[in-house]
């Protein structure tokens, strides 16, 4: 763990993080994009930047997940951005996106020079294979801690395995899903929110 | 040489703003683009350079630097990397700027709550496509449920997995002296 800086928050708003370097943060996100495999970018910043590191919190987190994934763009790009952007403004934004691809556009372009010759042989596909497998349960298991912290009632339960079956099972393209569940769920929690408080 | 750069800023920075969902949702969109209408390079290469693309580390949207590189060379690949982010990105800059100025707003609430259970299934879903589509065997699947169980287990870090990872299906392959899969 990183010493922390010096605190020179005011005490009124104590929940607000602790001042992140944009070094540290730049080196956070590099590191981050060095080593994450097959689809698993947002399940790793989730471990690093909020449970280890500590500079959002969870609630950040599922609203970045959701804003992530219902705009278009490359999720762990956008979440990137929205993290960098809770840290440190928008500058924190743009240091957070440009560290997660540096890595990866290099190797991706270093992977493309040397393709013809890795190809050769059979155990860099067997590798490559285990190291996408990772990856998919490294998603798994923060779709697990992400789930488990939504609020349970019936209405959140239903639509979550919904939009899991038509994406999954049924193969159906995401704008549909999202031109469909994104306003019936938005205008549920609107609907509930309103009962709440006229009881 | 702008030409070809103006050319890929052309194919590549609409199809950010179409990428609901991630890079996955574009790719037969962007293999149309650059396979049939620009003819940057034929469907074998398309499909080498999207295996390429699933292994490196990174978001899969990289597949573009790849096909940059092809058209132009490494300012082709920097270009069309910044064209497939850029434009998704302004968008997400924009919104959640809106989005933190108006704090108080029932519909602002609304939507954070709302959002919530759909991003959680389409996160679910994620890994249930990649895992169909890569046509997972026994091994593979053991190797997402182990390491389910050591995240849940320890504080392991990307690279403790990863190079773990790397071992054991190294190992794995020199005992069984070929594709054990």
């Amino acid at each position: 763990m990183e010493a922390s800086p010096p605190a020179e928050i005011p005490a009124e708003i104590p929940a607000e993080p602790p001042s992140v370097g944009l070094r540290e943060l730049f080196f956070a996100f590099f590191r981050l994009g060095l080593m994450t495999f097959g689809g698993a970018v947002q399940s790793w910043l989730h471990r690093d930047i909020i449970v280890r590191r500590k500079w959002a919190d969870e609630e950040a987190f599922v609203n970045g997940l959701s804003m992530a994934t219902v705009l278009p763009g490359a999720n762990p790009v956008n979440m990137s951005l929205y993290l960098g952007m809770r840290i440190r403004g928008g500058v924190g934004g743009l240091v957070a996106v440009v560290g997660i691809v540096l890595p990866a556009f290099c190797i991706i372009l270093l992977l493309g020079l040397a393709f013809h010759r890795l190809i050769g042989f059979p155990v860099v596909h067997f590798v490559l294979a285990g190291l996408a497998a990772s990856g998919v349960g490294v998603t798994f298991f923060t779709a697990m801690k992400v789930a488990w912290r939504l609020p349970r009632n019936v209405f959140n339960m239903v639509m979550g395995v919904l939009v899991f079956l038509a994406s999954a099972v049924l193969r159906l393209p995401m704008v549909p899903i999202v031109a469909i569940a994104v306003p019936l769920s938005i205008g549920y929690a609107y609907w509930d929110a309103r009962r709440a408080r006229d009881a | 040489m702008l030409e070809k750069l103006l050319s890929l800023v052309a194919v590549f920075a609409p199809l950010s703003l179409l990428s609901f969902g991630g890079g996955q949702a574009i790719i037969p969109e962007m293999q149309h683009k650059t396979v049939d209408a620009q003819h940057w390079l034929d469907g074998k290469a398309f499909a080498d350079i999207f295996g390429l693309s699933r292994a490196a580390p990174g978001p899969s949207t990289l597949i573009v630097a790849l096909i940059g590189w092809q058209v132009a060379g490494f300012l082709g690949a920097l270009t069309a990397t910044i064209a497939i982010f850029l434009p998704s990105s302004l968008l997400l800059y924009g919104i959640s700027t809106w989005w933190r100025r108006n704090p108080d707003s029932p519909m602002r609430e609304a939507i954070d709550k709302g959002l919530a259970p759909v991003a959680t299934g389409l996160f679910f879903a994620g890994p249930v496509v990649i895992l169909r589509s890569a046509h997972a065997g026994y091994l593979e699947m053991a190797t997402t449920a182990g390491v389910c169980l050591i995240l849940f287990l320890t504080k392991a870090g990307p690279y403790a997995i990863a190079s773990g990872i790397v071992a054991l299906y190294a190992a794995l392959y020199a005992i069984a002296g070929h594709s054990p899969v």
